[in-house]
């Protein structure tokens, strides 16, 4: 229990570090490899909740496919320097003020909360928790309609993504067959 | 999981019926060329208010009880909740026709059903997760739906404005799910209303996270900011459909996560976080009408009107703190929000209209309009009557009910805010209707065409914002047993 607590503490600070450095990195490359830090040592702390193959999940999905989008849009805008000018005078600080003000509530609360682990939960996983099978039985019986409204919710996103970039292509075909020299 | 009955079929009736309506219109968007494509948006609106009867017939639930494994709840407040957001978009529709870059396209529809599908879910969830979920599905389109003119900067700004607003608030709200999960052991809200312990700061806190998500879908304050903007950006039937049908989604929401999860039933522990939804009222329908008073742009002027209006709901909603007041508060908020769905949808029918003959949203587009369609201008006199709280409109009913529940609950000192904060809303209002009535016409001005979709659209909203403020006892006597049912 203590190597856990221990690692958790250790894991937890590097993910936090990770975040504000996404935060403050001043270079597009820098923040991006923040972030796939940050992915990493999450992947880690859904290990050690017991749920492999959600970290599996958190690293094929997140630091594979997303990351390396975007890396590509990164290198493709040639946006690793972006011009910083800082507009926000006051937000900033105050940006962190009201941050660690909420982070110390939260835990102020949580600590006089008293939490004890609720009843009904056992204190042993069963050996197949969290692996892909067990997942998969959840998400197509108890989850299943949760499961089918992501489908649905992916669809709408997937029409809207459609709908407000067809609009400026169509745009710039009408103008470049009204100039077809320029294009 | 049980075996399959018919009823978990019946549940999500109208969500199947959605879904196939959203694909015929991607289907007719494909296939139908030319002219025929104005009947587009009155394909969806038929198809909406059909649905809205079939839920209307077929869905009424008997008796309240959890489905899908307790994703969903099915009882009258989702089903009430339902008919709001179905009938809201059937007339959004019906008022989106000959919007230019909006009325033909199928994509439109289909994403305005899918927001439809989404506060649906919305009002039934009984589940952390599906909740999650459904505001999601909502938010989405709704982004969507506000950048819908991509070309306008005026409508990208607001998509984005939206986005970010909406992206930052449910990331919050996600941390507080997150921590009332952690404290409960279980996503089900109804669980987690008999698993938390009363009187904690830890549930004040949380409390306070999930508000922000809420607070963001109603526009109260502090979560206002992105509202006018928003609504004077967005295409006018999106602006109609936000200000409407999604504020009475967060109501559902509110109703259910705070009445079952945060357990609103019991005093005590409602304790922990109703002086916050008071004071949050107080300073929303305040300011919300202080600022509308300086507005020259109509759409800015109703989006700070209609932050002014969550407002008053959400009073209504505080007189919870009286036990045996809660069923009226309960069936007041919701009475509230039917009159502020059919009233806003008539103000923002003859705004689409003004705005597209003259060009501009200004109060000042509205000179003299009783003098270029006389329609349209008792259409704005009913709307804005109606908002201002006159009798015998719905408005005046809709208040009158906020206004008993708080005097009944004793809380008079609120009752007190809410007719001097209706006083200050009438004048503003009747400033609207002073330019409409009394104002020269402009030079060259035209008489206003209305189209057959729109004279069916305000005729009905008309009708329904006049019956909702006579006929009420067959209305009102129902939904009081949304309390005793949500629980």
């Amino acid at each position: 229990m203590t190597v856990q607590v221990a690692l958790f503490i250790a894991l937890a600070a590097v993910a936090i570090v990770a975040a504000i450095g996404l935060l403050r990195a001043k270079n597009a490359v820098y923040a991006a490899l923040c972030l796939v830090s940050n992915f990493g040592v999450v992947a880690v702390l859904y290990i050690l909740l017991g749920a492999p193959f959600l970290a599996m999940v958190q690293i094929t999905v997140y630091a594979g496919a997303i990351m390396v989008l975007f890396v590509f849009v990164i290198m493709l805008l040639g946006a690793e320097h972006l011009e910083h000018e800082d507009h926000l005078l006051l937000q900033g600080p105050l940006g962190w003020l009201l941050g660690l003000g909420l982070a110390g509530l939260v835990t102020f609360a949580a600590i006089s909360a008293n939490l004890s682990a609720p009843a009904e939960l056992p204190a042993e996983v069963s050996a197949n928790f969290g692996s892909p099978g067990s997942i998969g039985h959840l998400l197509l019986t108890e989850y299943v309609f949760p499961f089918e409204v992501i489908s649905f919710l992916l669809l709408a996103a997937m029409v809207g993504a459609v709908v407000l970039t067809l609009v400026q292509r169509e745009k710039k075909a009408r103008r470049s067959l009204r100039n077809p020299q320029q294009s | 999981m049980t075996d399959f009955q018919t009823i978990d079929l019946l549940a999500i009736l109208p969500e199947i019926a959605l879904t196939a309506l959203g694909v015929l219109v991607l289907v007719l968007d494909v296939t139908w060329r030319g002219k025929i494509r104005q009947q587009l948006g009155v394909v969806t609106a038929v198809g909406l208010f059909a649905i809205a009867a079939l839920t209307a017939v077929f869905t009424y639930p008997a008796e309240s009880q959890l489905l899908y494994g307790g994703m969903m709840r099915h009882d009258l407040l989702a089903f009430v909740m339902r008919l709001i957001f179905l009938v809201a978009a059937g007339f959004t529709a019906l008022l989106s026709v000959d919007v230019d870059n909006l009325g033909r396209r199928g994509e439109y529809y289909a994403v305005l059903i899918a927001a439809v599908i989404g506060m649906n879910l919305m009002a039934a969830s009984a589940d952390l997760i599906m909740l999650y979920l459904a505001l999601e599905t909502t938010s989405i389109s709704a982004y969507i739906l506000a950048g819908f003119l991509f070309n306008e900067e005026r409508s990208a700004e607001a998509g984005m404005k939206y986005f970010l607003f909406g992206a930052v608030t449910s990331t919050v709200m996600l941390f507080g799910f997150s921590l009332l999960f952690g404290f409960a052991g279980t996503t089900n809200l109804y669980q987690i209303g008999t698993t938390i312990q009363a009187n904690s700061l830890a549930i004040t806190v949380i409390a306070v996270l999930v508000l922000v998500g809420v607070g963001f879908k109603l526009a109260v304050f502090p979560f206002h900011f992105w509202s006018p903007d928003v609504y004077e950006g967005a295409p006018t039937p999106v602006t109609a459909f936000i200000s409407t049908a999604s504020k009475a989604a967060g109501f559902a929401v509110l109703l259910r996560v705070f009445l079952i999860a945060f357990d609103g039933t019991n005093l005590q522990s409602a304790s922990n976080w109703l002086p916050l939804l008071t004071s949050i009222a107080v300073v929303t329908t305040s300011l919300g009408n202080l600022v509308a008073l300086t507005q020259k742009n109509i759409k800015r002027l109703l989006a700070y009107s209609s932050i002014a209006h969550a407002g008053y709901a959400l009073m209504a909603f505080t007189a919870i703190q009286s036990a045996p007041v809660q069923a009226e508060a309960v069936a007041a908020v919701v009475y509230y929000l039917v009159t502020y769905v059919l009233t806003n949808l008539t103000a923002f029918g003859v705004i689409i209209l003004v705005a597209k003959n003259v060009g501009s949203d200004d109060v000042a587009a509205f000179a003299g309009l009783n003098k270029r369609s006389a329609g349209l201008s008792l259409a704005m006199l009913v709307a804005f009557l109606s908002l201002g709280g006159i009798p015998p409109l719905a408005g005046f009913v809709g208040k009158f009910f906020i206004f008993m529940a708080l005097v009944k609950a004793n809380l008079l000192w609120l009752a007190i805010v809410l007719a001097v904060n209706s006083l200050i809303a009438l004048y503003y209002y009747l400033l609207v209707l002073n330019v409409v009535y009394n104002r020269p016409v402009a030079e060259g001005a035209t008489e206003i065409q209305v189209s057959a979709p729109y004279r069916v659209a305000l005729t009905a909203l008309c009708v329904g914002v006049v019956v909702f403020g006579v006929i009420i006892a067959p209305f009102y006597d129902p939904i009081t047993r949304i309390f005793d049912l949500v629980k």
